[in-house]
């Protein structure tokens, strides 16, 4: 048996440490360990009910947008408000798709594309083109100064890098383009946000103003450039590589349980009509099935605080006191996690304690088995594309996970700028409406549920005469990084590792790239 | 799209000492520069660009991530000028951040170890320090405090970047579960380096431009830019939001927001009814924009405060009222006497403002009372200065 240890996991947002037992050239056992605790539901109890939304954007400065989102739901639902102005949905939406198509632009190529391409390799290319021939004299500069920077110590000789040098050089290109790009889909948050991250026009009860004009128009401008860089430099770029990466479509399957909150409005504003429709599928079955937030479940036992804590209780029953940590399992010797290993929470689904599998590729299979037509032919024509024709079932896998993530980007730019044109709709018709006061001295409870770039995501929230009395948060990590639960059950990363073959122990890179189709 | 350097490859291009950067691109990076450091003028380019072309090596940084939720970094990523492939590639090497790096695991500690050792290299900090739990942030198996009580000793600067490096921020709002700490604070501590110098960079996330201005002020002028009491550049931090605040001309006319979409929402009223923070937040905003400069906060919302120590707890709740600043045209006894009429009555209201809020934050509010005076051109005022042509070189 060897035991591999990464600490820290690079290129995510988050700390996290990944132990693997290798045995046999393959993955046995895994255990993942947040390394990072900051206690969110206990600062953020107490608090004024419309201030709360500032503090739960703060979760996360790669997704700040579906964390005030929820944060901003759940404080309206428990204040008796179920919907917002027409004009407050799409203004919401419109920055919501910025959000999406900047992070998932982000995940393929800055976080992701050094698992695949091989940067060094691409000196052996031999572009045409000015513009591979200047990248490739940008990436030869920085080699030959010999500060390699953040290329150094990379696994770059690892017999798992199979693209040859030419597709090395573009996709490098497309990297420093990719940059650009998702700038491009932040200054659209930003013109109607007021900066990225961490935005400023959410308010409960809709948004703090109209856009202009100008505004609008700046923010279509944009997002068309986006839909552009999706469109003719993303997703060939996915067809461009999938054959040579093929094998990872036979692996990493994982608990074959798919959730999503959904994302992205409809007039209704019923998460079931939603862009990315609400729903679960479970064991590997094409068939939605409908859920609801109160179905969480959290359990503690092998979490850094008192089993008690958690113990199969809805989230707003639970929370993160008391406090129980133990000690970092080990990095050197034979000693595996046991007990207490992990900051992470166990959250599981319904009273079967389901672990679900949260992200792009659940809210595509969700919105695929609801039979939305533009998923369903998107799905369809790129199956064929890759010589899977008529075979869904085959994105659940490490593959599909990064494919989903690159054609939910395709489908989200293409509805990106249709909010825009109807937003200039309704203030064309003389509607300027963007916010209702709420009477925000109440109580109540109330749930968002709307999820974020890696998954589901659901702020809970009970609100006393105006005021915070319990906060909680289940990010898309809490599903995906799930410790065991109180019955020793894997969640899906763990369980996704297992069988995951180990060429050379002391360079996991396979095991990295695992991890990283999450998105974690 | 178009690469910043594609045309390096045009023949009539001198190139510059920068890898794969032409001159043109190196000089216009030198003039936005200069600028932002406060040598506009003539003579700021040549300065500037001296003090790069000097370098032999491209300036090592590292980069630690502790507390935090990757914005700072985020934001990073968002700069225009120069982009980020520029900036990491070409003007610093950027040996070590996790989010950005290839390697991970032992390899990437291995980036870590080889820079630090060396003692050639500048230390960025984003996130809070875990001083109560040192558990709840670790890398490597290594604490925070460790980790950065080592590095810090080592490197040739700190920079903190974004209010959670500086003061603690969101993860020390009460009752501070984790025992968050700011660097500084901590590096100062009990048993700790009493006289620890670290530059603080805050605004929640810290912003891109800030800490390219602040990296080059150091490489350019080969010390550390001057301090407020609380670590923050003077160059950068020296005015309030309310200041500079594109809205500010409403404040005056006593035009306000009532309620969120309002008809003065629509015509960008000023937002201080509705809990606007400008009046006491010392920050560039307004004149360091956001993402390019397409935006700021205070264009979409009312401004929550967020580059002030413990504004979670002191600004809070955030769409109220700050208490402690005088309106122009309300009509209070106290304020009848200071009514002069004109643009006498607009410079009063206007000092009146600086020195409640001042004043306010003096009495244990998030300023320290070292706050002084303004003795260096501030962004603001050097960017005012090149509009009407009056720029100088100081």
């Amino acid at each position: 048996m060897t035991k591999v240890v990464i600490d820290p996991i690079t290129r995510i947002e988050g700390h996290l440490r990944i132990t693997c037992q290798v045995e046999g050239g393959k993955v046995t056992d895994a255990w993942n360990t947040a390394t990072l605790f900051r206690g969110f539901e206990i600062f953020m109890k107490n608090r004024d009910a419309r201030s709360v939304w500032q503090f739960a954007q703060r979760i996360c400065g790669v997704c700040p947008n579906p964390h005030a989102i929820n944060s901003v739901q759940a404080v309206e639902r428990a204040l008796g408000v179920e919907k917002v102005d027409d004009n407050a949905r799409l203004i919401r939406n419109m920055t919501e798709a910025a959000q999406i198509g900047y992070d998932h632009i982000l995940w393929f190529y800055i976080l992701n594309a050094f698992d695949y391409v091989n940067v060094p390799d691409a000196l052996n290319a031999k572009p045409t083109t000015p513009s591979l021939m200047a990248v490739q004299d940008r990436v030869k500069a920085v080699i030959q100064s010999g500060q390699l920077g953040p290329f150094a110590n990379m696994y770059w000789d690892h017999p798992g890098y199979k693209l040859p040098p030419d597709l090395n050089l573009e996709l490098t290109a497309h990297y420093l383009e990719a940059i650009d790009a998702q700038a491009k889909a932040n200054e659209a948050n930003t013109i109607l946000g007021g900066r990225y991250p961490m935005i400023h026009h959410m308010i409960p009860g809709g948004v703090t103003q109209l856009p202009a004009y100008d505004e609008i128009m700046f923010y279509k401008a944009r997002m068309q450039e986006v839909q552009e860089f999706v469109n003719t430099v993303m997703v060939p770029d996915l067809l461009a590589i999938a054959p040579y990466y093929i094998d990872l479509a036979q692996t990493g399957k994982g608990v074959g349980n798919y959730l999503t909150w959904g994302v992205l409005d409809a007039p209704s504003q019923n998460p079931y009509d939603r862009l990315f429709p609400r729903g679960a599928l479970f064991d590997s079955k094409l068939a939605v099935q409908k859920v609801d937030p109160s179905m969480t479940r959290r359990y503690t036992k092998h979490s850094w605080f008192d089993d008690s804590v958690g113990d199969g209780k809805h989230p707003l029953d639970s929370g993160q006191e008391p406090i129980d940590f133990t000690a970092l399992p080990p990095l050197e010797g034979d000693q595996l996690p046991d007990g207490k290993y992990d900051w992470t929470q166990a959250v599981r689904l319904t009273d079967q304690d389901r672990p679900m599998e949260v992200g792009p590729l659940a809210e595509m299979l969700v919105a695929y088995a609801s039979g939305r037509a533009d998923v369903k032919s998107l799905v369809d024509s790129t199956l064929a594309q890759i010589g899977a024709a008529g075979k869904p079932e085959i994105l659940m896998s490490n593959l599909g996970r990064i494919a989903a993530r690159v054609l939910k980007a395709k489908i989200n730019a293409d509805n990106a700028v249709g909010w825009a044109d109807e937003l200039l709709a309704n203030i064309g018709k003389g509607n300027n409406r963007v916010f209702r006061e709420i009477d925000l001295n109440g109580s109540g409870t109330g749930v968002g549920g709307w999820d974020a770039p890696r998954g589901a995501l659901c702020h809970y929230v009970r609100i006393k005469d105006g005021k915070t009395d319990t906060y909680a948060a289940v990010p898309p990590s809490n599903w995906n990084l799930s410790p065991r639960d109180d019955k020793g059950v894997r969640g899906p990363v763990e369980e996704t590792l297992i069988g995951t073959p180990v060429v050379d122990p002391t360079k996991p890179l396979e095991i990295l790239r695992v991890v990283h189709t999450f998105d974690p | 799209m178009v690469m910043a350097d594609n045309h390096n490859h045009l023949p009539d291009e001198e190139t510059s000492l920068f890898p794969g950067l032409s001159r043109r691109d190196f000089l216009k990076f030198c003039g936005l520069l200069a600028s932002v450091i406060g040598l506009s003028g003539p003579m700021g380019v040549p300065q500037v660009a001296e003090a790069l072309e000097t370098l032999a090596r491209r300036p090592q940084v590292v980069w630690s991530l502790f507390q935090e939720c990757l914005g700072c970094s985020v934001n990073l990523l968002q700069a225009r000028k120069p982009d980020p492939a520029q900036l990491i590639l070409q003007q610093i090497s950027l040996n070590y951040h996790e989010a950005v790096m290839a390697p991970a695991g032992d390899q990437a500690e291995k980036s870590f170890d080889d820079t630090v050792n060396s003692g050639d290299f500048y230390y960025i900090i984003e996130g809070a320090i875990a001083v109560k739990i040192p558990g709840a942030m670790t890398v490597h198996g290594r604490t925070s405090m460790d980790i950065v009580r080592d590095t810090y000793k080592k490197a040739k600067g700190t920079i903190c970047i974004g209010s959670c490096a500086c003061y603690g921020n969101i993860q020390a709002a009460a009752p501070n579960p984790t025992g968050a700490q700011g660097v500084r604070d901590y590096l100062r501590g009990k048993g700790g380096i009493p006289d620890a110098a670290v530059i603080n960079s805050p605004r929640c996330p810290g912003q891109a431009e800030d800490t390219i201005a602040i990296l080059v002020y150091i490489l350019v002028n080969g010390k550390l830019p001057e301090l407020d009491g609380i670590g923050r550049p003077k160059f950068l931090f020296s005015q309030t939001i309310h200041d500079n605040c594109e809205r500010r001309g409403h404040f005056d006319n006593g035009e306000f927001v009532e309620q969120f979409g309002d008809e003065g929402s629509r015509k960008r009223w000023c937002l201080y009814k509705v809990g606007c923070k400008g009046p006491v937040t010392y920050a560039p905003c307004p004149v360091n924009r956001w993402n390019g400069d397409t935006s700021w906060p205070v264009k979409a919302g009312p401004c929550i405060g967020c580059s002030e120590p413990g504004f979670w707890d002191k600004l809070t709740p955030f769409y109220s009222k700050e208490p402690g600043i005088r309106i122009p045209g309300d009509i209070s006894p106290v304020a009848i006497g200071e009514v002069l009429g004109g643009a006498t009555a607009v410079g009063i209201a206007a000092h009146a403002i600086i020195q409640t809020a001042r004043g306010r934050m003096g009495k244990g509010g998030p300023l320290s009372e070292e706050q002084g005076p303004v003795d260096q051109p501030g962004l603001a005022e050097s960017k005012k200065a090149d509009k009407s042509g009056k720029g100088d070189n100081q």
